[in-house]
């Protein structure tokens, strides 16, 4: 048994529903329920309605989870994404303040994510033997500080017409629209990258690269392409984040890398590349999100928030590190 | 294998989150609630203790108030406090703002749930909250400074001002304040003679040389005062170097000044001001608890009373230029020999 790690472009596993149950993502899901149900008992407070009203902003960094899914696939790592956020947010700032029409501002906001993703993307297949959480670094301090420079001494920019954002802010029934924003483009990039050769593709790159250029696939073009994916959906972040805080700050977007890697990573997918699945990482998202809203409504000391999701993830790791020994203990006996 | 792992996983958490519970003050009903700028932060932990002791000093327990830090100095982290609180049902916030503008979606949630909003320490938009704890008055500052000059100088002589940059609107306030306060009285102050404002411009460097330029161009010159943390700082550096005669006086912080301040001839400042956070946080819960009651609605001219607090009863006065209401604490506090080791260490 190779385990997950046979979740290559050569095979690809048809399990059981029984595997499934007992697979990571079926934890992920009893886990899930498990903290719902202790939030329940932990709080009174913890109900539908207020979850949900909590929950905009925590929507608006589960977006980024799906296209960062992508990048850690490939065996790579975005860190710039949250200065992405911070940027994209100022420079729609700027365009709403100048009069702009909204939709143009959301198309502004959304370009100048891109265009940030793909300056990533630019360096890093122009010079492929980067290492990309050093290039990410540097465009990480310089994004955030093309918009710290931009915001000025104040350090902070208001949404003067913040009338505009209603559309992006209101709610459908109890769901705010950045939860259907979420189901959307979760629903978009697992298709892309359970089904298509793309996905299948993002697989063989994060095995081996080298063996996926010989085998004839365009490894530059689409390690463009998921980080501009990853720039896009910052920017898209960044619209839901304006709703939510009417205006741009230099704290903006602040450690949204690390948030967004802790749930693709407690979600199952290997920093090292070629493992693990989105619905994995959205189902740890949202148990992040509620443990959070629940130890925020029995008030909880803040660090201890941290140090339970820092011991979740040291623990993930853990276990897929043990299956992983044990699956090549397994092929040394066979051999 | 998996199986086990995930039931150890879950029972893990379990564990972990209840110990989490036993930790915390698991509120329901709390009705009173302060938000601070960020875990970690001294001067707002200070802040956070006086909010507490006034709560227990009004009687309340710690089930009926709660106090937040955010995870991290942003907004965001602000906002999803708030946002906790107000699936809480509480009463009121008070909360020192990381930013004046980014709050105004959340605060306005809070309002529609019949929430009261104020602030303490930063403000936000005045249409935001019904009021504001301000830590000093322009004339309190200006008065407690002047009536230090008078003293230092033993009544008489040359005095300067090291300010931050010309422009800087606090200091200009508190300068102009002090004038005023000696014109109209000139009995008591008319014996001072303010040779000069000078400029360092908040920076270290500029403020030494501007003081080395005043111990030389004014030979007579008894006091400096500097009303200016960096200001302040960069004089006690260049006055205690020197063993100059000069004294200093103005507002600093207590870990930065904490060497230079003295009664003796080696120590360049024998005392100097800041605000008191500790009675701050005693304030913004005394307002917190006059809103909740109804006592007073945030309207200028409202007054309430605050426990022992040395200044009360307080009254809401207006935020100069505007008609929104702000409370202000009192004198600033004075740090000298008897005080600034137990102070240096906070903020």
């Amino acid at each position: 048994m190779a385990g997950k790690s046979g979740r290559t472009i050569s095979a690809v596993p048809q399990k059981s529903i029984l595997k499934r149950l007992l697979s990571w993502e079926g934890a992920l899901v009893l886990i899930f329920i498990a903290v719902l149900v202790m939030g329940r008992i932990m709080s009174p407070y913890f109900t539908l309605e207020n979850v949900l009203r909590e929950m905009p902003k925590y929507l608006a960094e589960i977006l980024i989870v799906f296209p960062m899914g992508f990048v850690l696939i490939m065996g790579e790592i975005d860190i710039s994404v949250g200065s992405i956020v911070c940027l994209s947010a100022t420079v729609a700032c700027f365009a709403g303040n100048a009069g702009l029409p909204f939709p143009l501002v959301m198309l502004i906001c959304l370009l100048t994510g891109l265009a940030c993703g793909l300056l990533n993307g630019f360096i890093l297949t122009r010079w492929p033997e980067l290492p990309p959480m050093i290039v990410t670094l540097g465009t990480q301090i310089i994004f955030r500080g093309i918009a710290e420079v931009t915001l000025g001494s104040g350090g902070s920019l208001s949404y003067v017409n913040s009338k505009d954002l209603g559309i992006l802010s209101k709610t459908l029934g109890p769901f705010p629209v950045a939860f259907f924003a979420v189901l959307i483009a979760a629903a978009i990039f697992i298709v892309v990258l359970s089904t298509s050769t793309f996905g299948r593709k993002l697989y063989a790159i994060g095995s081996n690269r080298t063996a996926a250029k010989y085998a004839g696939i365009k490894v530059s073009k689409i390690r463009l392409i998921v980080y501009g994916l990853a720039g896009l959906m910052a920017g898209m972040c960044a619209l839901f984040i304006l709703t939510t805080t009417f205006g741009a700050n230099t704290t903006t977007g602040q450690n949204y890398e690390m948030d967004v890697i802790a749930m693709c990573v407690f979600g199952g997918i290997a920093t090292t590349g070629g493992k693990g699945n989105l619905f994995g990482a959205l189902i740890a998202g949202f148990s992040i999100v509620c443990l959070r809203i629940a130890l925020g409504l029995i008030n909880t000391n803040p660090q201890l928030i941290l140090i339970i999701i820092g011991l979740l993830l040291i623990i993930s790791v853990l276990i897929s590190g043990i299956s992983q020994m044990r699956g090549k203990k397994l092929k040394k006996k066979k051999a | 294998m998996k199986r086990i792992i995930s039931l150890i996983l879950v029972a893990v958490m379990a564990v972990a989150l209840l110990a989490s519970c036993g930790e915390t003050t698991t509120t329901t009903g709390a009705k009173y609630a302060l938000v601070t700028k960020a875990a970690g932060n001294a001067y707002n932990e200070k802040e956070a203790e006086g909010f507490k002791a006034a709560m227990e000093a009004a009687g309340l327990t710690s089930s009926d108030y709660i106090i937040r830090h955010p995870e991290q100095a942003t907004v965001e982290a602000q906002i999803a406090v708030i946002n906790s609180l107000i699936s809480q049902g509480v009463k009121s916030i008070a909360i020192a703002a990381n930013d004046p503008n980014a709050l105004s979606s959340v605060l306005a949630d809070a309002k529609a749930k019949g929430i009261k909003i104020l602030t303490l320490d930063s403000d936000v938009a005045p249409a935001d909250r019904l009021t504001f704890c301000n830590q000093a008055g322009v004339q309190q500052v200006a008065q407690a400074l002047i009536d230090a000059v008078l003293d230092l100088t033993g009544g008489e002589g040359d005095y300067a001002i090291l300010s931050a940059t010309s422009q800087a609107t606090n200091q200009n306030a508190w300068i102009d304040a002090m004038k005023a306060i000696a014109a109209a009285d000139s009995a008591k102050y008319g014996k001072l003679n303010l040779v000069e404002v000078a400029y360092g411009d908040d920076e270290p460097q500029k403020s030494t040389d501007q003081t080395q330029a005043l111990l030389q161009k004014y030979p007579d010159l008894k006091v400096i005062c500097a009303p200016t943390t960096v200001g302040v700082a960069a004089a006690a550096k260049v006055l205690q170097d020197k063993k100059s005669t000069v004294k200093l006086t103005g507002l600093g912080l207590p870990s930065e000044m904490a060497e230079y301040i003295g009664n003796d001839a080696d120590h360049s400042c024998p005392y100097m001001f800041l605000w008191n956070p500790i009675d701050l946080g005693k304030l913004a819960a005394y307002a917190s608890i006059a809103l909740v009651d109804g006592k007073i609605t945030g309207a200028v001219g409202d007054k309430f009373e605050a426990g022992n607090m040395e200044n009360s009863p307080y009254t809401l006065t207006a935020v100069e230029g505007t008609n929104a209401s702000e409370i202000i604490l009192g004198a600033p506090f004075k740090f000298d020999p008897s005080n600034i080791g137990e102070w240096k260490s906070v903020y």
